[in-house]
This record gives C-alpha cells, sequence and structure tokens, in this order.
C-alpha cells in the first residue's frame, strides 16, 4: 500500500498541533508535499489544475450562501440580547420550582442552538448569564455546569443549524459520487434539508433525555436543585411574549424549508429578516449593533470559507498521491464488512474531535470517507446524524472537549475544572446512549426525511 | 526599517477597505428576502437578483478571508499554542507565514490568474439567459484574494519582527 497519503496525514496532523490557524496549516503541508512530490516524480502537478475551478464552485455554490444568512440572524439574536430576555422572563416563571431553573437553562439553551447554530457562542452565552444564577441558587457546581455545556453543544444538531448545512452539502456531493462511481448514472440526490428533517427527531430526543435526567435527580435528591426564595407571583404574559417571537422565527425558517417552500439559503435570509423586525420591534436596533453584526458575520464567514478553501486544497493532493483508493483498501480489508468501516470512521472522527472543529471535520474528513461509506451501503442522512451527534459527544468529553474549554473561559474561579469533567459525564451517557439508539434504529434519522 | 513600516500601513490600509463590507451581509438579507416576497406575492422571479446575493456572497467571503489573517480571526488549534510563551507563539507565527500563509497565497494567485484572464479575454457572462454578465469580475475575485492575503502575510511578518525588536 501507498505510504504517502497517511504520511500527508500524520504530518499535517503534528502540524497543526502547533496551533498556526488550521486552513493555512492543511493547504501549506499539502502544498509542500505537492512541491516535493513533484520534484521526485511521486506527483503529478497538473492534479492541481483543478484547483482554481474548485475554489470558483465555492463562490458559486448555492447552498453556502445560507453560511452567512444564519451567521448573520444569530448574531443578530445574541446582540439584541432576546435570548438573554428569554432566559430572565422563563427562569422567573419556572425557577419557583425544584430543578426550574435547570429546566429553563435546556429550554433557552435548545432555543439558541436553533437559532444560532454555534456552539462556542451558546455555551459562552449561557455560560455568562445563567451560571452564576445557578450557583447562586445553591446548585451544586458540576451540575450547573454539566446542564450548560451539555446544552451548548445541542447547536450541532438541532436544526436549522450551520453544521448541517455544510454536512450537507458535503455528504449530498459524496453521496453523487458513490453512485457514480457504482456506475448508476441517474443518481438519486439528498439535500441540507433532508439532513435538516434527520436531525429533528434525534435532536428532540436528545433535548427529551436531558430533560428525564434533570427531573429524575430532582426525584433522587431534591435539596441539590432547590427553588428561588422569594415566590412572588408572575405574569404569564412577559413570558409568552418573550417566548413567542423566537419560536416563531424558528419554526417559520424550519418550516419553510422542510415543507418545500424555501431553499435552505431563501429561509435563511427570511430568517434573518425575521430577526432584524424582532429586534426592530423590541428597540434596540440602531447604527452600531447593525454595524457589529456585519463585522462580526463577515469574519465567522471568512473562517468558515477559509477552512473550506484549505481542506479543498488538502484533498486535491491527498487524491493526487493516491488516497481514495487507499482509504477504499483499508476499509474493505477492515473485519465486519460495512459495520467495521463505521466503527473505525466514528472512533476517528470522535478522537479528531478533541482538536478539531465540526467545520474542519465536515470538509476534511467526510469527503475522504464518506464516499467509500455510502458505497457500501450506508444511508447519507444515517451518515450525517450520527456524525453530528458523535462530534457533539466529543465536544463534551474531557480532558479537550471544545465546550468545556469555553465554559472554563467564563466560569468564576471558585468552579474547579474537576467539577466541569465530573459534572458532563451523566450528560456524555445520554449522548452515548442516543448514539446507540441511532445505530441500532436507524430510521430514528432516516423516517422523517422519508415522509416529506 | 521603513520596508517594514511600509508592509505594516499597507496591510492597515487593505484592512480599512475590506472592513466595511460587513454591511454586505445586510444587503443580502434583504435582497433574499425581497427574492422569496417576490416569488409569493407577486409570483416572478428575477435572475439578476439571484445572481446579484451570489456577487455579494463571492466578495464577501473572500475577501473576509485576507480580513481574517490580519485579525487573526481564524481558528487554531489551541490546545498546546495558548499555554506557550509569547515568544513561542511569535516564533510558530512567523515559521507558518513564511512556510505556509506566503506559498499558499501564491498559490492562489498562480492557479487562478490565467483562470480569471481567459475569463476577461471572452468577457464572460452569466452560463444564465438573463444572468448577470460579469463572470470575469466574479473570477477575478480569487487572484485579488490571494494577493491580498500575500500582502496580509507580508504585513503579519513585519508585526511579528518589529514586536520581537522592541521586547
Amino acid at each position: 500500500m501507498n505510504p504517502t497519503p497517511l504520511a500527508l496525514f500524520a504530518v499535517t496532523f503534528a502540524a497543526l498541533l502547533a496551533g498556526y490557524p488550521v486552513a493555512l496549516t492543511l493547504a501549506g503541508v499539502a502544498l509542500i508535499f505537492a512541491f516535493v512530490g513533484t520534484l521526485t516524480g511521486a506527483f503529478n502537478p497538473t492534479d492541481l489544475g483543478f484547483a482554481a475551478g474548485r475554489l470558483f464552485g465555492i463562490v458559486t455554490n448555492q447552498t453556502l450562501i445560507a453560511v452567512p444568512l444564519f451567521v448573520f440572524m444569530g448574531v443578530l439574536l445574541e446582540k439584541t440580547r432576546i435570548a438573554e430576555d428569554l432566559l430572565a422572563n422563563l427562569s422567573n416563571l419556572l425557577g419557583r420550582y425544584r430543578g426550574g431553573l435547570a429546566i429553563t437553562v435546556i429550554i433557552v439553551g435548545m432555543l439558541m442552538a436553533a437559532s444560532t447554530g454555534i456552539v462556542g457562542a451558546t455555551v459562552v452565552t449561557m455560560g455568562l448569564m445563567s451560571l452564576p444564577i445557578m450557583l447562586q441558587r445553591g446548585y451544586p457546581p458540576s451540575l450547573a455546569t454539566g446542564t450548560i455545556c451539555a446544552t451548548g453543544t445541542l447547536g450541532q444538531i438541532i436544526p436549522p443549524s450551520i453544521a448541517l448545512v455544510l454536512l450537507g452539502d458535503v455528504l449530498s456531493n459524496g453521496y453523487q459520487q458513490a453512485q457514480l462511481n457504482m456506475g448508476i448514472f441517474a443518481p438519486k440526490s439528498i439535500s441540507v434539508g433532508d439532513l435538516f428533517a434527520g436531525a429533528i427527531i434525534p435532536g428532540l430526543c436528545l433535548v427529551g433525555l436531558y430533560l428525564g435526567y434533570i427531573l429524575l435527580r430532582v426525584l433522587i435528591s431534591p435539596q441539590s436543585m432547590p427553588p428561588a426564595e422569594r415566590s412572588d407571583k408572575v405574569d404569564l404574559m412577559p413570558v409568552v411574549g418573550a417566548l413567542a417571537p423566537p419560536l416563531l422565527l424558528i419554526v417559520a425558517v424550519l418550516g419553510s424549508i422542510l415543507g418545500g417552500f424555501a431553499t435552505p439559503t431563501e429561509a435563511a435570509g427570511v430568517g434573518a429578516f425575521g430577526a432584524l423586525l424582532l429586534g426592530l420591534a423590541y428597540g434596540r436596533l440602531n447604527r452600531e449593533i447593525l454595524a457589529e453584526v456585519g463585522s462580526s458575520t463577515l469574519s465567522t464567514t471568512g473562517m468558515v470559507f477559509f477552512i473550506l478553501v484549505g481542506a479543498s486544497i488538502f484533498s486535491l493532493v491527498f487524491r493526487g498521491y493516491g488516497g481514495e483508493e487507499m482509504v477504499h483498501a483499508l476499509f474493505q480489508q477492515m473485519p465486519g464488512g460495512m459495520w467495521g468501516a463505521l466503527g473505525i470512521v466514528m472512533l476517528v472522527i470522535f478522537l479528531l474531535g478533541f482538536i478539531l472543529d465540526f467545520i474542519e471535520i465536515t470538509f476534511v474528513v467526510v469527503p475522504i470517507v464518506g464516499p467509500v461509506l455510502m458505497a457500501m451501503g450506508v444511508d447519507p442522512i444515517w451518515l450525517g446524524i450520527l456524525i453530528a451527534v458523535n462530534l457533539q459527544t466529543s465536544f463534551l468529553t474531557p480532558p479537550f472537549g471544545f465546550a468545556l474549554f469555553y465554559l472554563r473561559g467564563v466560569a468564576p474561579a471558585q468552579v474547579a475544572t474537576t467539577d466541569i469533567y465530573r459534572g458532563v459525564m451523566p450528560f456524555i451517557g445520554l449522548q452515548l446512549l442516543l448514539l446507540g439508539a441511532l445505530l441500532i434504529w436507524p430510521s430514528l434519522a432516516t423516517w422523517l426525511p422519508a415522509q416529506l | 526599517m521603513i520596508l517594514l513600516n511600509a508592509f505594516t500601513a499597507l496591510g492597515r490600509c487593505i484592512d480599512r477597505l475590506i472592513r466595511p463590507l460587513g454591511w454586505l451581509a445586510l444587503a443580502m438579507v434583504l435582497i433574499t428576502f425581497a427574492i422569496v416576497v417576490l416569488r409569493y406575492a407577486l409570483n416572478t422571479g428575477s435572475l439578476l437578483m439571484q445572481e446579484s446575493v451570489m456577487y455579494l456572497h463571492g466578495a464577501f467571503f473572500l475577501l473576509a478571508i485576507a480580513l481574517g489573517i490580519s485579525d487573526d480571526s481564524h481558528v487554531r488549534v489551541d490546545i498546546l499554542y495558548s499555554r506557550r510563551p509569547p515568544q513561542q507563539q511569535r516564533l510558530i507565527d512567523l515559521a507558518g507565514h513564511l512556510l505556509f500563509l506566503l506559498p499558499v497565497s501564491a498559490f492562489v494567485v498562480w492557479i487562478s490568474l490565467p483562470y480569471a484572464i481567459n475569463s476577461w479575454r471572452i468577457l464572460e457572462g452569466s452560463s444564465e439567459v438573463g444572468g448577470i454578465p460579469g463572470v470575469f469580475l466574479l473570477k477575478s475575485l480569487i487572484p485579488l484574494t490571494g494577493a491580498l492575503m500575500f500582502l496580509q502575510g507580508l504585513a503579519g511578518i513585519a508585526k511579528l519582527i518589529k514586536s520581537e525588536e522592541s521586547s
């Protein structure tokens, strides 16, 4: 077997750990390999000739236009502090009950996850807003931090999520390719909408599991989740008033995609416009906020697309060295056929999740292993949801999980890092439970898309 | 020293030109919304509008990449990096700029310049009837981005050398 693709992967991985920006490390190491290979005759430089067309393909890709629009919507909802209102109002209502605050955090986190779709942003915002209140209320630090971290990672799986837009785009290309390789010339296709539909049931299951766990703990140790002391009468109206608009927005965006009324890109545009109206209605929209939202959208979009550009150059070189054939051969030799290959891919993605973000794994790893797995009979939507849940678990797992770092950054010093580690354990268990259920019953992910 | 100052000044200049592009996001939102409204309320579609979103998006994300380099907003694997002393971080950045950033941006210019020039030669228009007749402009954005990245790389190197001297 040709060892160069493996060497390319290993060297890139080592170089990434140095800490230079990921996109440039991916492309840079690959170009060095290509350069040396061209000199020694091991690499055919015409393989790089496709690069310009590839880059232009990113520019003209209609689906990816949804990314800046969804980012705009999320940042706007964050900067106009609509989520904060929601948390304040809902915790007024539910805080009177034992465990009510934790449940509030999960529900608001789910809504924030749906609207922003960015793990870091959700964990940081929830950590800043709700961790102090929970600690002050007497929740054990481990329970408080575990709930916040776990809820923050929901941004991956609850649609409409940017991660699923990117994954959907990559998987649909891979699916076409897998079928063409198998000699099917009228290939079936999957869309970002299919992946959104596939994520709904598993996402809601996960939220249900989190809520169930909190209720169970309230039953077992009621004193760990004390209610608010003052129990003044609470009006229902402000709660409904704060809850309804963002909820409507999310339902409208998702509904229009799933109902086939709008493409994800159009729905993202409409959602962002709705967020503008919300900001206007709350009287929080002004020139400064809009400028901030614009510049924040600019830098987040640049970050996402740069990784796509870097990964495209990397994968051209990886393919040029016969990497695809290598992966194919590797999977063929794997004991257990499709299940063996799927298992090893899931393990690799879980481990990569410790150092790489969702975006990087989607652009670097999925295009390499996706087509091969799909050619072996793995359903593309099922694969996408498995990857999403798997990465979500990985982001939560100590000591390297991303969500833990984000929360550590905003948690007060009185919270020990070991508290955070202990706190996320039960939630990791719940996510593994869901992952297992998805493996046993693929229809959890594939049933809903088939109905639409 | 004069050269270093010139590089950093040029980098700042590029930043100042790109940063206002954040407003394009708002424009994309409004146009996309208008497209949907036109389709459902008035039952018409405009290819010009649809392609204009694509042009805005292309300019938006490509130039954002160049801006991200000087803003240092591109993702790093910072498990080890963030714990290193500043001097080592600067060394890693310097090596990265020289080994990765400059070659990668030169590569982007090298592969996409002929691609864009060919498009200019025929003043390539939209592949669809009634689209914006400016594909050559859209393609030119790619070498432009590569060139701006290269200049930002030089500015970054100049900045690192200057901060090394002053520390």
